[in-house]
């Protein structure tokens, strides 16, 4: 088990090098560096060149790029042009809103998706199956900005029982917090469920007609306990690749979402990061996010191990 | 039964999140400011009175602003958002009045010397920079000298001009050439003349200032990147003690706090301000103004903003064919160009003038003859007349502007329709600035740019703009910074225009108008250049 794990860790770094050399060459290429943003739409061609020339920016790629690396190995990712804070500092603060967010639309998307997905599969075949199966594709196909709007106005302009956008830290309290947090969570939590419902509804179905659920039921255990602890347990590793997946795609941010609702959340600082060229702090985030999509990836591994003693990590 | 239990588990659990934050609503703190506070201080005679009703007004004015600003450092950089802010923290020796003129602020009175190459500038007495220390000509002297540094049109007009510290109270500016204009150039509002303290620039670096201190009526509190900047009333703030008008005069803040938050999402700013979470939205997206437009809770104020300009590539490609610009220039109809850009007629006013066409010395229609003709007929005419071989005919634009994209559009039809191959390339914003930076890459391109209070400060005229390099602009400017007389510089900037239309460098297509947003009940706003908080109160 440990090896396994050191060698999943150790397996991160040829990927994060890679990452890190693409993202670094990308924005190399693209026009404009962080000086055209700095000075405005009506700076002088010498200005942004002096700027970008005071800032390191008209060195070529190679001593750029290694320049940053030794820093990197040194623990400093580099300072943002914008922020006036370390690109740590800058992910460590866009961090906290990013996973405060990821884990209430999580919990949001589990609360819906867990029993409509069991009741779909339990009644398969009828209209209630039918109906559920409709509505999570509905939840699928329709775009994630036009529910954010869709509750914006609905919950927050119409009946006001929300603010419209913004975010307040947790040291501002718990529920002022939350109030900020619960549209974009439940736009987020919709869509999520829809995708978790189906899969949900699938993987209950596989094991529904084993035969060891036929013996459970045979043996007299109520209907409740049949499907709760014998069917769900079974029919958990896949659900919980699903949530891996779905929580490793909201933990690493979602620009549309944040943008939409102002949250400061890693989401907005990529968006923004990419629009001022603030290269240090685009790279920061590219590899923080690889880092936490493949972390998530190895915890959802480790956990089969967990629900289903049948898989072990690391053995042939 | 089993499966009911399941479903009403889901029910329940959606009904008590949105239970809870009906809940909340009703007890948590509102965001928008709503802890009263005692009525703020009395206004003088110059603000217009502030009503006995209501007695309490809100402690924190929440402004909803587009982006985060760039920088504080109103020195380095050419950008609204951040001058509007700076506007509140920071004071010039001169800044504009109501009626544009150059009034002290810092400053309390100077002298010129007969040449006309030495001003002699009294400092008021008592000033206190946030910090506590009192500003004297050391912080004038250095911030000066920075500012003639940084700022490119600052650089351009009256570059090599030097400020030195005389006594205290006093500095000295020994310009390069005499003008009648400076004044004007030192009290200019964008990337503005901001006096900081010496140590705040002797501090400074490339990348900027490291701490943000002033002489207004506000002070920073905190700029937490990409949410908001927090203001707050700087207690020992000395008013100028004349009346409060435009940039100049007494500054009272009257709010306590202002958070200026950062709404990049239009549909989200104006939901905000539809519900009272912000007191103010700026730049309301001119889609939405007539809905807008129709509710009681919101008022609209329009303010004119700037021009939008075509500029055309007049040094390569084949646009350097003078007849082919202006078969181009006669293509155009501009009321068709500024309906896809702005949306609303109540919103645009044609005009050929590059300055505020009610500007009495700068407002001018010379050249009108070359502005909005719409005639497809003469353009074809001259097409033939330049020789045109349909080549290519690239508008680079950037669609993160949608006016300047939308215009584009238009434009590039029109052209179309004329016979020109015109094709759009459009890029993010920062690559559209190297494009429109390299005459090499483009054939024309559109931006809307903010009034400027003097002609000589229009970037048409600045050959890194667009690549226009000609003696007669050379001419122009120096003819107009010469005139001994107002009337002498008006005609001289008639003939400037003039010649930019009739050598179909570029054309104005018409001028803009900014919307704001307020939420009823919002008093005392003003706007100049920029708008203004420090004398606003809002009702609690």
């Amino acid at each position: 088990m440990l090896s396994y794990l050191i060698k999943r860790i150790l397996s991160l770094i040829p990927v994060m090098f890679v990452v890190s050399v693409v993202v670094f060459l990308v924005v190399y290429l693209i026009p404009g560096g962080p000086a055209t943003a700095l000075l405005g739409l009506e700076a002088t061609q010498e200005q942004i060149a002096a700027l970008n020339a005071e800032l390191g920016f008209d060195r070529p790629f190679l001593v750029q790029y290694t320049d940053w690396l030794v820093k990197v190995f040194h623990g400093d990712w580099g300072d943002s042009f914008f922020l006036q804070q370390s690109v740590l500092e800058a992910i460590r603060d866009a961090f906290g809103p990013t996973l405060s967010l990821a884990v209430l639309a999580q919990i949001f998307s589990l609360i819906i998706a867990i029993p409509l997905g069991i009741l779909a599969a339990y009644k398969r075949g009828t209209v209630t199956d039918i109906a559920l199966v409709s509505i999570s594709l509905l939840g699928i196909a329709i775009p994630g900005f036009l529910l954010s709007m869709f509750f914006m106005l609905f919950f927050g302009l119409y009946l006001k029982w929300l603010p419209v956008a913004g975010y307040a830290a947790l040291s501002k309290g718990l529920w002022e917090h939350l109030r900020y947090l619960i549209l974009p969570a439940l736009s987020l939590g919709v869509v999520q469920a829809a995708y978790i419902t189906r899969m949900t509804r699938s993987a209950v179905l596989d094991v529904l007609y084993q035969n060891y659920i036929r013996t459970a039921r045979s043996k007299g255990l109520r209907e409740r306990a049949v499907v709760l602890v014998y069917a769900l347990k079974n029919a958990a590793p896949t659900i919980l690749t699903v949530v891996g997946q779905s929580f490793g795609g909201l933990v690493t941010g979602t620009i549309v979402t944040e943008t939409l609702f102002t949250i400061p959340g890693l989401g907005m600082l990529t968006i923004s990061a990419i629009t001022r060229r603030d290269v240090f702090v685009i790279q920061g985030v590219v590899l923080f996010v690889t880092l936490v999509y493949v972390l998530v990836n190895l915890v959802v591994d480790i956990l089969y191990g967990l629900v289903d003693p049948r898989i072990q990590l690391g053995r042939k | 039964m089993r499966r009911n239990k399941l479903s009403r588990l889901a029910a329940l659990a959606l009904g008590a999140a949105m239970l809870l934050s009906a809940c909340g609503q009703a007890n948590g703190p509102a965001p928008s400011g709503a802890n009263p506070t005692a009525t703020p201080a009395p206004a003088d005679g110059s603000t217009p009175p502030v009503s006995a009703e209501p007695a309490s007004y809100k402690s924190e004015l929440n402004i909803a602003m587009t982006a985060n600003p760039p920088s504080l450092d109103v020195h380095s950089v050419n950008s609204n958002i951040t001058g509007g802010i700076g506007a509140h923290i920071y004071e010039p020796l001169f800044a504009m009045n109501a009626d544009y003129e150059p009034t002290p602020v810092l400053a309390e009175s100077y002298t010129v010397s007969e040449d006309g190459m030495v001003y002699t500038i009294k400092l008021r007495q008592g000033v206190k920079f946030h910090n506590g220390q009192e500003m004297t000509a050391d912080d004038v002297a250095a911030s000066m000298n920075r500012w003639l540094e940084l700022s490119a049109k600052a650089k351009t007009l009256i570059g090599g001009s030097v400020f030195e510290k005389e006594d205290d109270y006093t500095v000295k500016l020994t310009v390069n050439e005499a003008s009648s204009d400076i004044i004007m150039i030192l009290a200019s509002p964008i990337q503005f003349a901001a006096i900081y303290p010496k140590s705040v620039v002797d501090a400074s670096t490339a990348e900027g200032l490291s701490e943000y201190i002033g002489t207004g009526p506000y002070k920073l509190n905190e700029w937490k990147q990409d949410q908001y900047v927090h203001l707050t009333r700087y207690e020992d703030y000395q008013p100028s003690p004349d009346a409060s008008t435009g940039l100049a005069g007494k500054k009272q803040a009257l709010t306590q706090d202002l958070y200026y938050r950062v709404v990049t999402d239009d549909a989200t700013r104006i939901a905000g301000i539809q519900t009272g979470q912000y007191d103010i939205a700026e730049e309301i997206p001119l889609e939405r103004y007539e809905e807008l437009a129709g509710m009681d809770t919101v008022e609209l104020n329009v303010q004119s903003g700037g021009t939008i300009n075509l500029f055309l590539n007049t040094t390569q490609g084949p646009l350097a064919n003078e007849t082919l610009r202006q078969a181009a220039l006669a293509a155009l109809n501009c009321d068709d160009i500024m309906l896809a850009s702005y949306g609303d007629p109540n919103l645009y006013t044609l005009n050929p003038g590059w300055c505020i066409p009610s500007d009495a010395q700068w407002g001018s229609d010379a050249g009108k003859e070359y502005y909005n003709q719409n005639n497809q007929e003469k353009a074809k005419q001259l097409l033939a007349e330049a020789g045109y071989n349909n080549e290519p005919i690239t508008l680079v634009t950037t669609p993160d502007y949608s006016e300047m994209y939308n215009a584009t559009l238009v434009v590039q039809e029109q052209l179309r329709q004329a016979g020109f191959n015109a094709e759009v390339a459009s890029f993010d914003f920062s690559t559209f600035m190297e494009h429109r930076a390299d005459p090499a890459q483009f054939s024309m391109f559109i931006t809307s740019n903010s009034y400027n209070l003097l002609p000589i400060q229009l970037s048409v005229l600045d050959a890194g703009w667009a690549g226009l390099d000609r003696q007669e602009v050379k001419d122009g400017i120096a003819a107009i910074r010469s005139a001994a007389s107002t009337e002498e510089a008006s005609k001289a900037w008639d003939d400037l225009q003039g010649f930019l239309y009739e050598y179909g460098a570029a054309t104005v297509l018409g001028h803009y108008n900014g919307v704001i947003a307020l939420s009823a009940g919002v008093e005392n706003f003003e706007y100049l250049r920029f708008p203004l908080y420090w004398n606003v109160t809002v009702p609690a």
